[in-house]
């Protein structure tokens, strides 16, 4: 299989579906939380500069802080993303789908020192690209998975027409194409939504052009029970 | 049942749910009120589940599917996130279950000490018969900085050549060097133990070249009124991320009748408490190496109290949390 599902049955017996993110969109959050670590010691350490020896022993200790338990913390307490994550709708979770706790976080971030070798996440990069879910090191001896989280969207409004009833019965796959495409058809143009009517010339009755969509739509409208 | 009909039915659910998830993040007074007690959510998220089980087998619209999907994860997140009480915790784990976990590898704990005290007392022994074996582990310009870092004449011990100057910056840097070697050992474990034994092996011979050479310098008292209060703690603390490691590397080699993940999931589980227990060892050491080893007071003083300091972690090894087990 080429998708990157990965399925995972919760206790209330339902799937719940995760996606795993690549090599790519993790590489990327990674620079941005690299960046904010490094704008912040900078910036620190100006300030903590001028107290001489005492803001050099803070500014070592801020940069184990950062170093170590960034991540950690981000992760446990900012609902499983850093801000580099956040940024790409990325979020860090248990490998059952749970939101990830203090244990699991320390492991895969104490791991990132295997992963950085032999140098520049080398290790980490080859086990991902290996790894049917694009797991590092770290996320295998943790347990764990970077997957998408997208942000909740409203239901979308199904393009009204008058609903036609089908003349023979449809079965399960082209009823839930018809619904899908009434569902994106308002973000069609019109002369797109034809092109797509004509592929389908036995569910059109060959009308063409305008009618086909608008007879599409309307089998639609039928199907998810709206009536005259 | 149809779709409109099924959406116009359960909508108001539907929104009462969003609309909860929505401001239960809200922690503010002037909030508005939640939609309904948060008694009732492990219901109200059974029914979820529920009706997106029933989206999905009536072939119901996929954006309509992925909507209660997504209501469905974050009640799911929410539900199995909570992180019990990480103080009561800790604190539980301090007072003994560390000292549990460390009886329980107590044979990697014993590796991990021969891998570092056996290379130790070979190189101390072999510079004491010819001196010049030091300059293989060290170059010549280090022994010579040690042997000045420890003389009679340095103001505090210990820190000298160092550009660090006042206790302070050197505690900084004492746990960020410390304890990222902890970490690293730990963590090097993972390719098969190679780079923890490296470590261990190395640090080892490193310690035993600075002693007998301050020893042959006639430096031994400043040099163990110096080491002798951090010691218990710092080279402790450095044992048990060897054996941490060591197991972490066993799990990689002989995964017994798991696969290599499952066996390093398991083991790493089982240790993570251990590591962040050491880590804490650590800023304790770097602590007494900061504010209390620097300081010149009479011999006996500071070898009582360091020897005191020196086997307080033995202790708490030996009897700490034998009840709970």
């Amino acid at each position: 299989m080429l998708d990157t599902l990965r399925s995972v049955t919760t206790p209330e017996l339902i799937e719940v579906q995760l996606r795993p993110a690549g090599l790519l969109p993790r590489t990327l959050a990674w620079l941005i939380d690299f960046a904010i670590r490094l704008g912040v010691v900078m910036s620190v350490g100006t300030v903590l500069e001028s107290l001489g020896d005492f803001g050099g022993g803070l500014l070592l200790l801020l940069y184990f802080g950062l170093e170590w338990f960034y991540p950690v913390l981000f992760e446990v307490l900012g609902k499983g993303a850093t801000p580099g994550k956040r940024a790409l709708n990325l979020v860090v979770v248990n490998a059952n789908g749970t939101p990830i706790g203090w244990g699991a976080s320390m492991t895969r971030n104490l791991l990132r020192t295997a992963d950085f070798l032999p140098f520049a996440y080398g290790f980490g990069m080859v086990t991902m690209l290996c790894h049917r879910e694009f797991r590092r090191l770290g996320d295998i001896v943790a347990d764990t998975l970077v997957v998408y989280r997208e942000k909740q969207q409203a239901l979308p409004d199904l393009a009204e027409a008058t609903p036609i009833m089908p003349t023979a019965p449809l079965d399960r796959a082209t009823q839930r194409a018809l619904v899908a495409f009434a569902e994106r058809a308002r973000g069609l143009t019109p002369a797109r939504q034809e092109e797509l009517a004509d592929l389908v010339p036995h569910l059109a009755h060959d009308a063409t052009g305008p009618q086909g969509a608008e007879r599409l739509l309307g089998l639609a409208n039928h199907l998810i029970g709206r009536r005259t | 049942m149809k779709q409109e009909f099924f959406e116009q039915q359960h909508a108001a659910d539907w929104q009462a749910f969003e609309q909860w998830l929505k401001l239960s993040v809200n922690k503010r007074k002037d909030r508005p009120p939640l939609p309904f007690a948060a008694h009732e959510l492990p219901q109200r998220y059974r029914h979820l589940c529920q009706h997106l089980a029933l989206a999905r087998d009536r072939d119901y619209s996929l954006s309509l599917v992925e909507h209660l999907h997504q209501l469905v994860q974050q009640g799911h997140d929410l539900l199995y996130g909570a992180q019990g009480n990480f103080g009561q915790r800790a604190w539980a784990y301090a007072a003994g279950g560390f000292a549990a976990d460390v009886r329980a590898n107590r044979w990697w704990v014993l590796a991990a000490a021969l891998l570092l005290f056996g290379p130790q007392l070979a190189i101390m022994l072999a510079v004491h018969l010819q001196p010049d074996l030091a300059y293989l582990i060290m170059s010549p310009l280090e022994v010579a900085r040690m042997e000045q870092m420890y003389s009679n004449d340095a103001q505090t011990l210990g820190r000298v050549a160092r550009e660090a100057s006042t206790d302070f910056q050197m505690f900084g840097f004492y746990i960020f060097n410390n304890v990222s070697i902890g970490f690293r050992c730990f963590a090097g474990g993972i390719t098969a133990g190679l780079l923890t034994i490296t470590a261990l092996v190395f640090n080892g011979l490193s310690f035993g070249v600075v002693e007998m050479r301050l020893t042959q310098a006639g430096l031994a008292e400043n040099f163990y009124s110096f080491v002798i209060g951090h010691s218990g703690f710092e080279l402790g603390a450095i044992i048990l991320s060897g054996a941490a490691g060591l197991r972490l590397g066993h799990a990689v080699i002989a995964p017994g009748q798991r696969t290599r993940g499952a066996a390093l999931r398991d083991t790493a589980r089982a240790l993570i408490g251990m590591v962040c227990g050491l880590a804490v060892m650590l800023v304790i050491a770097a602590l007494i190496e900061a504010f209390w080893s620097p300081l010149k007071l009479g011999l006996p003083i500071k070898l009582s109290v360091g020897g005191v300091l020196c086997v307080l972690p033995l202790v708490y090894f030996v009897f700490a949390g034998r009840r709970r087990a």
